[in-house]
């Protein structure tokens, strides 16, 4: 009796412990999981992609002298319910329009993360006497940027029906001339789900 | 039997061409419900057409690949196809750019990304390289799981 009790005992541990959910890696390449009602990085590479594609696409940004133009990164403000570093997404896209080679990036003067703030304390070292001011920048060596990149990331909630939720995301950016204020590029790419209203969008 | 199975065929055919209909120009595509009924698209005879073509197996088939550089210097591909399923097809497609020795170029923009076809429609999409080392393109397509 104690045998087989100890067989069911065992069976039933084996049976539970198979149950468990295992933890794999995502193929972030070719990852065709479902959609979540929540901004997946899925959803991110997708509007960067959509995004750096129309910017670079343009010709917009694309000197007539082979020069390249100077661009800092403004701001990109969260308007949604969800934690989004804004950074990140921008990283991406800043990445990628570096890699174009038709503008480069300023760390001197932005928003957030862009600005590396050792290239001012790089500054501070003027007469100090223990650098070689040789390797000091100087006065006026810095650039100031041409364009700036800014934008928003907005959600719009919406009841579908009774059990059903839409939520739209909005990615807006613009490129605008420092000098002039004109904006040379702008564009919007929305992402929309639809899901259960038990599921919450943040 | 043979008579019902030929007549069977006959009714496929008659409605699979009848649904086939043109507009006066090519390039306007007048869909099922908006257009006038006809024998081979009407109430009764649409679910019919729908389930025969899901039978068969329609899908989406590319028509013409253009190739070019932008004003930006940058490759431009642009895909043309046309949707011979009755219902939309979401699909996605991925691109990678290839230099002048074949090697994939590395980006952020090698996604899958998402497309449309709507039912007995043509279709297109652009895509556009982010650097001008790209000399060549390899594209590969995948059901869109994330879209119903």
């Amino acid at each position: 009796m104690k045998t087989i009790l100890s067989l069911i005992l065992l069976s039933i541990l084996f049976a539970l412990t198979g149950c468990v959910q295992e933890t794999r890696n995502i193929d972030m390449v070719n990852d065709d999981a479902k959609a979540v009602l929540g901004l997946d990085y899925r959803d991110f590479d997708q509007a960067a992609t959509e995004m750096v594609r129309s910017m670079i696409g343009s010709g917009r940004l694309r000197k007539n002298d082979g020069s390249r133009y100077v661009m800092a990164s403004g701001r990109v403000i969260n308007d949604t319910m969800q934690r989004i570093d804004t950074d990140q997404l921008m990283a991406k896209i800043e990445e990628e329009l570096l890699n174009s080679g038709q503008v480069v990036m300023t760390s001197a003067v932005g928003s957030g993360d862009a600005v590396d703030q050792l290239v001012h304390d790089n500054r501070d070292l003027r007469d100090n006497e223990e650098f070689d001011q040789s390797s000091v920048a100087a006065k006026g060596t810095l650039l100031a940027p041409d364009l700036s990149v800014s934008g928003k990331i907005l959600q719009r909630n919406i009841n579908y029906d009774k059990k059903t939720q839409q939520v739209e995301y909005y990615f807006q950016l613009k490129v605008t001339d420092m000098k002039s204020g004109l904006r040379f590029w702008q564009k919007e790419t929305i992402i929309g789900k639809r899901g259960s209203k038990k599921s919450v969008a943040w | 039997m043979k008579t019902l199975l030929l007549i069977a065929c006959m009714i496929a055919s008659v409605v699979l061409i009848g649904c086939n209909e043109q507009s006066s120009d090519s390039r306007v595509v007048v869909q099922d419900k908006v257009k006038s009924d006809n024998l081979g698209g009407n109430a009764v005879t649409r679910p019919i057409v729908a389930a025969i073509s899901a039978v068969v197996g329609h899908g989406v088939e590319v028509k013409d690949v253009t190739v070019k550089r932008n004003d930006a210097d940058l490759l431009e591909v642009n895909v043309k196809g046309y949707n011979k399923a009755y219902s939309t097809k979401q699909f996605e497609y991925f691109m990678e750019w290839l230099d002048k020795d074949g090697a994939v170029i590395e980006s952020i923009t090698n996604k899958w990304m998402p497309v449309s076809a709507v039912a007995r429609s043509n279709f297109s999409f652009k895509t556009v390289a982010t650097t001008p080392e790209a000399v060549d393109f390899r594209m590969n397509t995948r059901k869109n799981r994330k879209v119903k």
